[in-house]
């Protein structure tokens, strides 16, 4: 899970200006300003930098912080990322 | 028939903004363009121009500016960055006008911002990520970033600004359509105040290769700090620039009553369309002649009460001349000319309110600016021209005249505070 929360909790503050402390897993997204756009945006990025495909992933903005490093989790170790 | 006869409307100028290559911020965009030295940090070649015939810019040096740290990175990643400069420039001349954003009434405030290419360096970026990457790797923000009135609604959003709102589109000269734009909206009661004016920002090798195409640029890359030099018997091209230079204007009644500083007036506006080229002026200038015509009846000034024209003088070998000409036929040889390009550079859209800006400084200081690089004025050009070093002189009223590709002509009438 380290490197799924550390790449989204990452590209949240550097990318989205999203304050490091707001950053917990019980943070619904759109309570860091993540809305549709800007999601949408972050799935690129991350797609980009872990090398994984978040097409088909069910993201909205009502979803929490602990769902989407989850779903980005899962996706690595489905891809074959994680050793 | 007659033509309706329309009362004469000034609106007031009671905020000024400016984000340039000659420096961030009025007063120090001011002090400069009056030096009349062209800083050396203010143009220079850039990565992205590499190899270009013209490789260079002018452009406000980083060192004097970090937009992500002025404006946070959650609001930035929101705007290209024609409209970062907006806003940096919307919100000193909101400072500026004494104006408080959470207690204004909001609906009454109107924003109207010229832009010739918008966030066209976004498009730039995003075309290279469809073409080496794929669709997938495309940004959502393509559309949001790059209309050209992305300046206008980032401002509204930065300011809390609820009036009408709308972006002017006439290339290189936006900024004074702008601002006749605004003159329009208070003059019919639409609004009681406007932020006016333009806002450019174009490092995009994409364009500047056109523009080298088509032979339009400077192409002295062994000095840039020399390359635009309007009126100079050595011109060879406009040299490109980005910024922002706002206005805020006022109804006039609005202002007094909220015992706002009046800066200067904007008191006539004309604009034409020369109907002739997608690219060269009307050759004898008779577009832009109309337009200044009409802003002088509109002012309800004579031609001899002109002391002062902040010109378009791109620095291309035809813009100048035929401007000129058209000035000395139209306002004789006595007004004090002066472009402010050779500062700046051409901010395309955004000059007209960079400059207007300027010529509301230059009507409150009675003082105009010197041409920089003019070092010898073509014999052709018939007007008195300033150079070398800034010239005080005594005048109430000034003109910014504009022309833009596609034959858009501009002109404003300024009157003193």
């Amino acid at each position: 899970m380290a490197s799924a929360t550390d790449a989204v909790s990452t590209l949240m503050v550097q990318k989205f200006g999203v304050d490091p402390a707001a950053v917990r897993p019980e943070s619904p997204l759109y309570a860091l300003r993540m809305d549709s756009l800007a999601l949408e945006e972050l799935r690129i990025l991350i797609e980009e930098q872990l090398r994984i495909d978040l097409e088909d992933a069910a993201l909205t903005s009502r979803n929490t912080v602990g769902e989407l490093v989850a779903l980005v989790h899962e996706k690595l170790v489905h891809t074959g990322s994680l050793g | 028939m007659t033509r309706p006869a329309i009362p004469p409307f000034t609106a007031a100028v009671t905020g000024l903004g400016l984000v340039t290559a000659a420096g961030v911020g009025v007063d120090e965009t001011w002090r400069n363009v009056t030096r009349g030295e062209v800083r050396p940090a203010s143009v220079g070649a850039r990565e992205e121009l590499r190899d270009l015939p013209c490789d260079f810019m002018y452009a406000v040096p980083a060192e004097d500016l970090d937009t992500a740290r002025v404006l946070g990175v959650a609001t930035q990643r929101l705007m290209d960055r024609f409209a970062q400069l907006a806003v940096l420039a919307a919100r000193e001349a909101v400072a500026d006008a004494g104006l408080d954003p959470r207690v204004w009434d909001s609906g009454r405030v109107a924003v109207v911002i010229g832009s010739a290419h918008g966030g066209l360096p976004f498009y730039d970026e995003q075309h290279t990520a469809l073409t080496t990457k794929g669709p997938r790797r495309v940004s959502p923000k393509l559309a949001p970033l790059t209309v050209v009135n992305s300046a206008a609604s980032s401002v509204c959003m930065d300011l809390g600004a609820r009036g009408p709102s709308q972006a002017v589109s006439t290339a290189c000269s936006s900024g004074t359509v702008a601002i006749g734009a605004a003159h329009q909206m208070l003059r019919t009661g639409a609004c009681d105040i406007v932020v006016a004016g333009g806002a450019e920002s174009v490092c995009s090798r994409l364009l500047i290769a056109s523009a080298c195409q088509m032979r339009a640029v400077s192409t002295r890359r062994y000095d840039p700090a020399a390359a635009c030099r309007p009126f100079d018997a050595d011109r060879d091209g406009f040299v490109v620039g980005e910024g922002s230079g706002l206005l805020v204007m006022e109804r006039p009644e609005h202002a007094r009553a909220r015992g706002a500083r009046i800066r200067a007036h904007i008191a006539g506006y004309g604009a034409s369309s020369d109907s002739y080229s997608a690219v060269a002026p009307d050759p004898e200038g008779k577009g832009i002649e109309s337009a200044l015509r009409t802003a002088l009846t509109d002012a309800g000034v004579a031609p001899s009460d002109i002391g002062h024209v902040n010109a378009h003088g791109t620095s291309t070998v035809f813009n100048d001349l035929i401007e000129a000409t058209m000035l000395h036929r139209l306002l004789g040889a006595d007004p004090l000319v002066t472009s402010t390009k050779a500062m700046t550079g051409h901010t395309l859209g955004a000059a007209g309110g960079i400059e207007t800006a300027l010529t509301v400084l230059a009507l409150e200081h009675q003082l105009v600016p010197p041409t920089a690089n003019l070092d010898a004025l073509d014999p052709r050009i018939p007007v008195e021209v300033v150079a070398k070093a800034a010239r005080p002189a005594a005048f109430d009223c000034a003109v910014k005249t504009s022309l833009g590709f596609g034959g858009h002509n501009a002109a404003l009438v300024l009157t003193r505070g």
